[in-house]
């Protein structure tokens, strides 16, 4: 195992640009759930245990607007499905080599942001390891939960008298994808991001956002069949 | 604690980890090299983020010429930094920066 601490803390280091967009936007998660009168406890439940940014704020409205349980789990379970999609992508790149002997601790922290970044990295030639996954999820999830709780502690209208620090820091994630895609980008990939920019448009603006994003990622992939 | 939350809450999360982990531990990528599922799997990536983005920029779009050239002004921001510093860090931080800004001086 030589050679692990070192990748570890590689994983944590670059999990730094997901850490600055990921604070704010839990921050403002912990102070949308206390605004809609959930406790301190279980807006970082929530975080703790669901982990997945957009869903989270959509388990707000419904368990708030008195959704029945199941409706609103299998709504969620229904958003978070394109993650289906992300381990085999990562592998196909980490070749078939790569260990998983831990990928059932490591992989719960394969958010979007995280799989991009680690994506990213193998597409820069950085060989694929169990322990730079550790670190690059650990540093992403700490900050996600620790931002919820600062934010429900802070409790609502926080950021309301600061309106041009809280748009900097919701442009975080725009940021963050623009600079990971522009991290993997070449010519091969070009026709397979435009079949996805211009399927998610389509699919947000007929039916929603989560809809959008599904078909985006599909209508992509099925591009990638068609190039040579 | 709300019961209802906590139940919503364990089932997307054993949810969202079955659909992270369990096609990497069951190695759903090792089919034969360059068959449809190989060209559609390295496809998903980029098309992944190119959504992601996408996704993440639509709700900023408006009709308030200020509001938008701000966000303009975010995106090449970041587009400026990576060509010239070549980091995710970076560009990412600059963008945030510069759309932080431009929101405060167009008011």
């Amino acid at each position: 195992m030589t050679g692990t601490r070192p990748l570890f803390l590689a994983g944590l280091t670059a999990s730094l640009p997901i850490v600055m967009g990921y604070f704010p936007i839990a921050f403002s998660f912990g102070v949308t759930a206390t605004r809609a009168e959930f406790t301190v406890l279980e807006a970082t439940a929530l975080s703790l245990i669901i982990y997945a940014g957009a869903s989270q704020f959509l388990a707000l409205a419904l368990l708030s607007s008195g959704a029945p349980v199941l409706v609103s789990a299998f709504t969620l379970i229904a958003m978070n499905l394109r993650h289906v999609l992300y381990g085999p992508a990562l592998m196909r790149q980490a070749g078939r080599e790569a260990s998983t002997r831990y990928a059932w601790a490591w992989a719960f922290g394969l958010t979007d942001e995280v799989f991009g970044q680690a994506l990213g990295s193998l597409a820069r030639g950085q060989r694929f390891s169990e322990p730079y996954m550790f670190g690059l999820g650990l540093g992403a999830y700490a900050s996600w939960v620790l931002g919820t709780l600062a934010g429900a502690v802070a409790g609502g209208g926080v950021l309301d008298g600061w309106p041009s620090l809280s748009a900097g820091l919701g442009f975080m994630l725009p940021a963050l994808f623009l600079a990971l895609l522009l991290s993997i980008l070449n010519r091969r990939q070009l026709p397979v991001t435009a079949v996805s920019g211009a399927v998610t448009v389509i699919g947000t603006l007929m039916f929603s956002g989560t809809t959008g994003i599904l078909l985006g990622i599909l209508a992509g992939a099925l591009a990638g069949l068609v190039r040579k | 604690m709300n019961w209802d939350l906590l139940t919503v809450a364990l089932l997307a999360g054993v949810a969202n980890w079955a659909f992270r982990a369990l096609p990497i531990i069951s190695r759903t990528d090792r089919q034969p090299a360059g068959g449809w599922l190989e060209r559609f799997l390295s496809a998903t990536g980029p098309a992944a983020i190119a959504t992601l983005l996408v996704a993440s920029l639509l709700p900023l779009v408006t009709p308030d010429p200020g509001k938008l050239l701000a966000v303009v002004i975010g995106i090449v921001a970041v587009l400026v930094t990576y060509y010239r510093a070549g980091s995710v860090v970076l560009a990412t931080l600059a963008g945030a920066f510069a759309h932080g800004a431009a929101v405060w001086l167009l008011g």
